[in-house]
């Protein structure tokens, strides 16, 4: 047992935070109304320095997590989060997905590139009749000798604007196949941006698939369903879960710096319990979401045959006091809160869609009861 | 990070739970209906080394680090012991014996230490008084100086084993010009003149528990039994703190994961419209709730542990923090587990009734939710 981050815990969260600036955050939801090039100019130039100190390929070739990525998870999701969604889309899922299930010729030509930041993949999943996760999918992948022709549509595809190969998950009879297809691939049409509430500067849009041609060496699988979506979930649900971590620091200490900093009555608003009291729930929270989230990781890491039920626990709890976390800013922050563009207003917008996005609250619930059940 | 329990420690958990579940929770019920101690359950938890399973062996402890100690009181929760017995441990081996090791004299540890690790004798500790709960500095209780005497005036409030206790580790003012530096703390026997307990409160929960005022009415104790110096009292009090909010949290915790078998095992023979209730999505979300608080928590409570292995100082935010979690963000699955079984859950036979009633206490006993906030507020 040891409660301490270790050095190369410490360290790669430290070369992080010198690597990203502070407005990170800023400059890449600058950007979702303007140029595309321009935006995906920015985050190359993300990837670049991410790739410089190593955080892109960790946890990439073996699939495993650990409380060392988290650590850096947290510190780049505090940073910006939106920059931290896109840049884990492409590779703790992405990557993941090439590294684990693809062919050596796959792999050899996308994981280095993922690994240097000069390519940006991502998973397109989602689809508008995916309410239940066991329903088949409709987008499919038929074979036609040597070439798959892909035909779907896929929703809320993180980094759907910007990437550079999109791992479409498809239906082929009972079994799924994952098409690596390509961006300029003829029949491959990435809609809107979407304008969501929250992480305003990850690019997410649909992806609709018409007809596409995929040669055969660039499909991966079949796989069993069950298999290959339960490693996606979690892998997804691990990312959500340090981007929890990421808006709990930021709209607390938000909030903490208001209350020392604004003054009511004579003296910092923090001098009042109503205010102090908040905080120390905030960062009860906060501190509580924190411990899980590691140790869950270190599961994961360790092979604890526990992992799936703790992931699912620390998904939905962190999800759920991010919301909560950010909510009590606001009420600290007052006035003060309600303009867009401070962390604390940013950060409950986007606590929803991680309650959302992965395994939704719900879901995960059903998974936790059962796995409950099953023992009993 | 690194989360693991050693196998010795697990094994020693699983030993714990099977002695427990054998020997202490066929009468818990009936101790709990009749708000009786169990005497017998107390003494057999020293023979199996409980009460005294981080006092060093020479003695008669077991020479355990915190964190197995803390697994321990875990392990008696997961058996489906009432908080009542775990508080009585917890009083007495934590808020007494350990003052008694950590401060005491080489000769009040032989004469103390190996009695309360075999559970031979009961200990307690005074602090809280009628008008002085978390707010230790306005005390009142005295102890004036007489010569090779000390002689001890006032009362005690809310005292856990209090009526049951041989020996008491009771705080008292030795300057009343001073706040907290004038505050000592004092060994005293049962039995000794002038020396009484109250009757025992009537309780929501922990039944199994006593509780009662202690009263000092010219009550002369030999000078030898201050323990440390005069004017040590108040960080030998806050010292107990730590355990408070490890040990001492660690049987609700521990009762969460019983409580949430019982649920589980309720809901599958549960049949409601043609089906084991188990089926629907709003008993599963119930079940998950709780055990999402048990793994939340359960780290919290470690890691206090793990700390005050490494011998760190007195880690008090992080205590607070999980006090008041544990205290304040119980109180839903414990209500959830009680709803789950419906009707039943309101009824003593299905055990929920009383993990509900116990658990209350966990954001009052040691320091409210409220005291906890302006802890962690005053220290972030």
């Amino acid at each position: 047992m040891n409660f301490d981050f270790d050095e190369k815990e410490l360290d790669l969260a430290t070369r992080l935070k010198k690597a990203i600036d502070q407005d990170a955050e800023k400059r890449v939801k600058s950007l979702r109304t303007g140029d595309p090039l321009e935006c995906l100019n920015l985050f190359m130039d993300y990837l670049g320095r991410l790739a410089d100190i190593g955080y892109l390929g960790l946890g990439v070739k073996d699939g495993n997590h650990s409380s060392a990525l988290v650590a850096a998870q947290e510190a780049l999701a505090t940073l910006s989060p939106s920059l931290f969604l896109a840049v884990e889309s492409s590779t703790r899922l992405f990557g993941r997905l090439v590294a684990l299930y693809g062919t050596s010729h796959q792999k050899e030509e996308i994981l280095p590139l993922l690994e240097q930041g000069r390519y940006v993949g991502c998973v397109a999943l989602t689809e508008s009749g995916m309410s239940v996760e066991n329903q088949p999918f409709e987008t499919t992948a038929s074979s036609s000798g040597k070439d798959f022709t892909v035909t779907g549509t896929k929703d809320h595809v993180i980094n759907g604007p910007m990437a550079d190969r999109i791992a479409v998950i498809t239906q082929a009879d009972e079994k799924l196949l994952i098409a690596l297809v390509r961006i300029e691939s003829p029949g491959v049409i990435v809609g809107e941006r979407y304008a969501f509430i929250g992480y305003e500067g990850t690019p997410v849009a649909p992806v609709q698939l018409d007809r596409v041609t995929v040669s055969a060496k660039e499909v991966m699988g079949p796989f069993d369903p069950p298999d290959i979506l339960g490693n996606l979930r979690r892998w997804e649900d691990q990312v959500l879960t340090s981007a929890s971590l990421g808006l709990m620091n930021r709209s607390f200490q938000t909030a903490l710096d208001h209350a020392r900093m604004h003054r009511s009555g004579g003296k910092p608003v923090i001098a009042y319990q109503e205010v102090a009291f908040k905080l120390a729930e905030m960062l009860t929270l906060r501190q509580t979401a924190q411990l899980l989230a590691y140790r869950a990781a270190w599961m994961d890491e360790s092979g604890d045959r526990e992992r799936d039920i703790l992931v699912n626990c620390a998904k939905t709890f962190c999800a759920e006091s991010a919301e909560q976390v950010a909510s009590q800013a606001l009420q600290v922050l007052g006035a003060n809160g309600l303009p867009k563009g401070n962390p604390a207003e940013e950060s409950y917008g986007s606590a929803k869609y991680l309650q959302v996005a992965g395994t939704s609250s719900e879901i995960s619930r059903i998974k936790i009861g059962d796995r409950i059940l099953e023992r009993a | 990070m690194e989360f693991s329990f050693t196998p010795e420690q697990l094994m020693f958990k699983e030993q714990l739970i099977r002695f427990a579940k054998k020997e202490i929770v066929p009468r818990v019920s009936e101790h709990d209906l009749q708000s009786k101690f169990d005497f017998d359950s107390f003494r057999k938890l020293g023979e199996f080394g409980v009460l005294g399973l981080h006092f060093p062996e020479e003695l008669g402890g077991s020479g355990a680090d915190v964190v197995t100690t803390v697994l321990a009181g875990e392990a008696l929760g997961e058996a489906g012991v009432d908080g009542g017995l775990s508080l009585a441990y917890g009083a007495h081996t934590f808020l007494c014996a350990d003052t008694i090791l950590c401060h005491g004299s080489e000769e009040q540890k032989k004469r103390y230490i190996p009695k309360l690790a075999s559970g031979e004798w009961i200990g307690c500790m005074g602090l809280t008084e009628p008008g002085a709960g978390s707010d230790v500095a306005s005390l009142s209780t005295r102890a004036k100086k007489a010569g090779n005497t000390y002689i001890l005036n006032g009362s005690k409030m809310f005292i856990t084993n209090g009526s049951i206790a041989d020996v008491a580790v009771i705080y008292a003012k030795t300057d009343k010009g001073q706040k907290h530096a004038g505050i000592s703390a004092f060994i005293v026997e049962k039995g000794t003149p002038g020396f009484s307990a109250g009757r025992d409160l009537i309780k929501m929960g922990v039944r199994t528990s006593h509780t009662s005022e202690l009263v000092f009415e010219d009550c002369e104790i030999p000078a030898k039994n201050l323990i440390g110096q005069e004017g040590a009292g108040f960080l030998m009090a806050m010292q107990t703190v730590e355990w408070d909010r490890s040990a001492l949290l660690a049987p609700f915790i521990g009762g969460m994961t019983y409580v949430l078998q019982k649920c589980a095992r309720y809901a599958k023979e549960r049949h409601q419209f043609g089906r084991p209730i188990a089926y629907f999505q709003a008993t599963k979300h119930k079940l998950a709730d709780i055990k999402i608080f048990i793994e939340a928590a359960r780290s919290l409570c470690y890691r206090i542990a793990w700390c005050k292995d490494q011998g760190r100082p007195l880690n008090h935010l992080e205590a607070a923090v999980a006090k008041l979690f544990v205290g304040d963000w119980s109180l839903k699955p414990a209500n959830d587990a009680m709803l789950l079984h419906g009707g039943y859950g309101y009824c003593h036979e299905y055990e929920v009734e009383r993990y509900f009633r116990d658990s209350r206490l966990a954001p009052i006993g040691g320091g409210t939710s409220d005291i906890q906030k302006k802890i962690i507020s005053k220290l972030m």
